[in-house]
């Protein structure tokens, strides 16, 4: 028997925040999750995270001319997209080494916030 | 359907080419650039920065961009009393478009928001338990058009587990602000590229501390729009209301 899956006007309503994070130290993914986990945990606590049902779902490493950057898709839920953003302005160190993150923008699905604003020169997936 | 074009400043921004680059592919109109030392010194490299900004901004971005990021000169006071505070404000005031007054003493926050020559008081709150304003200085503030800066620089460079303080110095300004009616101003106080961010990031957080998105905005870009007109048609006003017409 086939399980019943949950109906849409149920399921939460998501968007996807896709995000650039430039470094002065290459990063991974496990170290870009837990500087958004840490930083949004310090600024709204653990009451106001779980509202927002963060995932990272991607993330991309594109350096160019010398620079660290990586790219990534963050989902949350579709109410919470300023307070997620909101987040971003607050990472600025990760070890001692400066780093800082830019919102590039916020789409509906996964395939268009890559086509938009991901784009070439990010073929390592990791 | 109209979309409404916002142009977005950042008045608080150390000189350097590099960070010019950075904030005209964040997507700000124009910015104030202020250099560690002194008035005097910084007038030189001003030029330069200029020069040099317009040079490499100009031909990547002339297919998408017809004018290039705008840069002003600013000139950051810091004194010690309010009467070397004046000096050094009518002493640098021809040859600056911004002057920031850097805030945090009791005297000084107030003697800048009674003196019309300055633009922007920074960071009266600095090394401070309370927000550093006042009733009094907010009326005075209001009717010098004197602005009031919150600085994100500050906001980052605390311990996290202070942010709590920062944040309710600026809510207090807020409130202040709701009732008097000085202009706000949000600047980045960046020194390299990490401290640049984008001017919808900044408003997303100013709804942290109980901004919402038209007082963000008007922090960000019509506050700084006013600033520079005021400083154009500064030459020409001779009494407060009186003004020369060519």
């Amino acid at each position: 028997m086939k399980l019943k899956i949950l109906p849409p006007h149920l399921r939460n309503k998501k968007r996807y925040l896709a995000f650039e994070v430039r470094s002065q130290n290459p990063l991974t993914r496990d170290e870009v999750i837990s500087l958004i986990w840490g930083a949004a945990g310090g600024l709204y606590g653990s009451c106001g995270v779980s509202r927002f049902d963060l995932w990272v779902v991607k993330v991309w490493k594109c350096n160019s001319s010398g620079q660290n950057i990586t790219k990534g898709i963050l989902r949350c839920r579709r109410e919470e997209v300023d307070r997620v953003r909101s987040v971003f302005p607050v990472i600025n160190r990760f070890k001692g080494k400066r780093v800082v993150f830019h919102t590039l923008g916020v789409s509906g699905t996964i395939k268009s916030a890559r086509r938009k604003f991901i784009k070439e020169g990010s073929q390592s997936l990791f | 359907m109209g979309v409404k074009i916002i142009l977005f400043f950042d008045f608080h921004v150390k000189d350097d080419p590099e960070l010019v680059k950075e904030a005209d592919r964040l997507g700000y109109a124009g910015l104030a650039l202020f250099s560690n030392g002194n008035g005097n010194n910084s007038s030189g490299n001003e030029n330069k920065v200029e020069v040099a900004s317009g040079e490499t901004i100009n031909p990547e971005n002339s297919t998408k961009k017809e004018n290039p990021i705008k840069t002003y000169k600013g000139v950051f006071i810091s004194a010690r009393n309010p009467e070397s505070m004046r000096q050094k404000v009518k002493k640098s005031r021809k040859n600056a478009d911004v002057i920031m007054v850097r805030g945090g003493d009791q005297k000084i926050n107030r003697a800048a928001c009674e003196d019309p020559q300055v633009d922007i008081l920074s960071a009266p709150y600095l090394k401070r338990r309370d927000c550093g304003i006042n009733h009094v200085m907010a009326k005075k503030a209001a009717l010098n058009e004197v602005a009031v800066e919150l600085n994100i620089k500050y906001l980052t460079k605390t311990n996290s587990y202070l942010h709590y303080k920062v944040l309710s110095h600026f809510r207090e300004i807020i409130k202040l602000k709701r009732k008097y009616g000085f202009p706000l101003i949000i600047t980045s106080d960046a020194e390299s590229i990490y401290g640049l961010h984008t001017p919808q990031d900044l408003i997303a957080l100013s709804g942290c501390f109980g901004m919402d998105r038209e007082e963000a905005e008007a922090a960000l870009s019509k506050t700084p729009q006013k600033i520079i007109e005021r400083s154009e048609t500064r030459d020409k006003v001779v009494v407060d209301g009186v003004k020369i017409i060519e």
